[in-house]
């Protein structure tokens, strides 16, 4: 239990240091308010379009799908990685069929054309 | 009792110390890499405050601290604070879990030079990993502007591909150990006499590319692209609250990868003894510091990947040929 108090601490003191760097500014920095000092860079013109966020290419959004199928097999994988030794041939055919599946997911999402950038 | 106190007595000094350590060595690289990127360019590189330009860091800090507060109109402003935090946050706790050397005895204490030796340490690693997006995000996000904006959503991209590739390389090195935890798997090289980067050359290949591509660095820097973005994803940001993103993304972030690195693939603290009783920890830092410096030296030397390869080179060469190194490190390691 000793080492994860470990992380705790580490965590509150960093949450400090960024705490400290976050305000750090509006303590130390002057404090001269200047009419356009806050107007959202745009290299120097009127803004053409004040709401920023707007639309944006999908392809991001199916990159994120792919993330949560990808990234919760890889998280599933590290105890098989970890008890490889104890489990024998039984859990190598497992994980591997486990793969397998897991891939034809990707030569699916490849195939239907996920992964191109460019369209 | 007493032991627990003298516990967390220890615990608080080593995360002070790592602390201290690696905010200052990384404050102190932007001199380095500036010195360096001057020299591969021919010029100089900083060299007025203090000799050698050492001073400069103090100086571009204390510059930082008394800049005035901005925040741009129309910004979400709980966002937009929350986004240092979480920047800076997980890149520092990555150094929680780096074994810097075996244990020692100091005033009949038994001291690991680690801060959290647990058994899952490489997962923390990936948890860690994942949560520096949202610090990206939500500064495009919360900053309202098209330039931000545009640069956190590439970062995304780039990181969200590069995790899966993270996470399939580093199973081949967990599937050899037999353990998450950091000390372990050094202790398992130790005891083979070799370094898994002889047993996963392709691994290390792919955690390089992902090391680059986690921590913005050329060739993997579309969302800074000073030409097209002007530094993405921090534009809106000022004084300490714009100098926590190179910090946290370029310096400790590298930092912090580069020592997975070392213990993954290089060995961890192993190495002749040829600097007396400090030569492990010296080692882990020649080891370590070496990463770094090639991480440096090519942002300087390489051009920029266009998103398209990035994001196409990470889903459809990397990943399966990530994938396809676990499945052959398992047969290989099961049946030799």
């Amino acid at each position: 239990m000793n080492e994860y108090l470990g992380i705790l601490i580490f965590f509150v003191i960093a949450l400090g240091v960024g705490f400290v760097f976050t305000v750090a500014n509006s303590i130390l920095g002057p404090r001269t308010k200047e009419k356009m000092e806050d107007y959202p860079y745009e290299c120097g013109v009127p803004l053409y379009d004040p709401e920023a966020r707007g639309t944006f290419k999908q392809g991001y959004y199916l990159l994120g799908l792919l993330l949560i199928l990808f990234d919760i097999e890889v998280a599933f994988l590290f105890p098989w990685a970890v008890v490889f030794k104890d489990i024998g041939i039984y859990g190598l055919i497992e994980a591997v069929l486990f793969i397998a599946i897991l891939f034809l997911g990707f030569v699916y999402a490849w195939k239907k054309g996920a992964l191109k950038w460019q369209i | 009792m007493t032991e627990f106190w003298v516990s967390l007595l220890v615990t608080v000094i080593k995360v002070l110390v790592v602390l201290g350590v690696f905010l200052g060595v990384g404050a102190y690289l932007t001199w380095f890499e500036r010195k360096l990127a001057g020299h591969i360019q021919a010029r100089l590189g900083p060299k007025l405050v203090g000799p050698f330009g050492l001073l400069q860091p103090l100086a571009d800090g204390l510059k930082l601290l008394t800049k005035e507060s901005i925040v741009p109109a129309g910004a979400d402003r709980v966002v937009y604070y929350l986004a240092v935090i979480l920047a800076l946050v997980p890149a520092l706790m990555l150094f929680a879990v780096i074994p810097f050397g075996p244990s020692f005895k100091l005033f009949g204490v038994e001291v690991k030079p680690i801060v959290a030796d647990v058994n899952i340490a490489v997962l923390l690693v990936f948890a860690f990993g994942s949560l520096l997006v949202y610090g990206t995000i939500f500064s495009g996000w919360a900053s309202n502007s098209k330039y931000a904006f545009i640069g956190s959503l590439r970062k995304a991209a780039v990181i969200i591909g590069y995790e899966v590739v993270l996470g399939f390389s580093v199973l081949g090195v967990i599937l050899l150990a037999g353990t998450m935890s950091t000390t372990g798997i050094v202790q398992a090289q130790i005891e083979r006499g070799v370094w898994f980067i002889v047993y996963q050359p392709v691994a290390f290949v792919l955690y390089l590319f992902c090391m680059l591509a986690e921590s913005g660095r050329v060739p993997f820097d579309i969302q800074e692209a000073e030409a097209e973005l002007v530094t993405g994803y921090n534009v809106e940001y000022g004084g300490m609250r714009f100098g926590v993103f190179p910090l946290a993304e370029w310096y400790l972030n590298v930092m912090a990868l580069s020592a997975i690195a070392v213990v993954l693939f290089l060995g961890g603290w192993s190495g002749p003894r040829i600097f007396g009783p400090l030569s492990p920890y010296l080692w882990f830092l020649i080891k370590m510091f070496g990463l770094v410096f090639f991480v440096l030296w090519l942002h300087w030397t390489l051009p920029r990947f266009q998103a398209k390869d990035i994001t196409e080179i990470g889903w459809k060469v990397m990943l399966p040929l990530a994938v396809l190194n676990v499945v052959i490190t398992a047969f290989v390691y099961y049946f030799v």
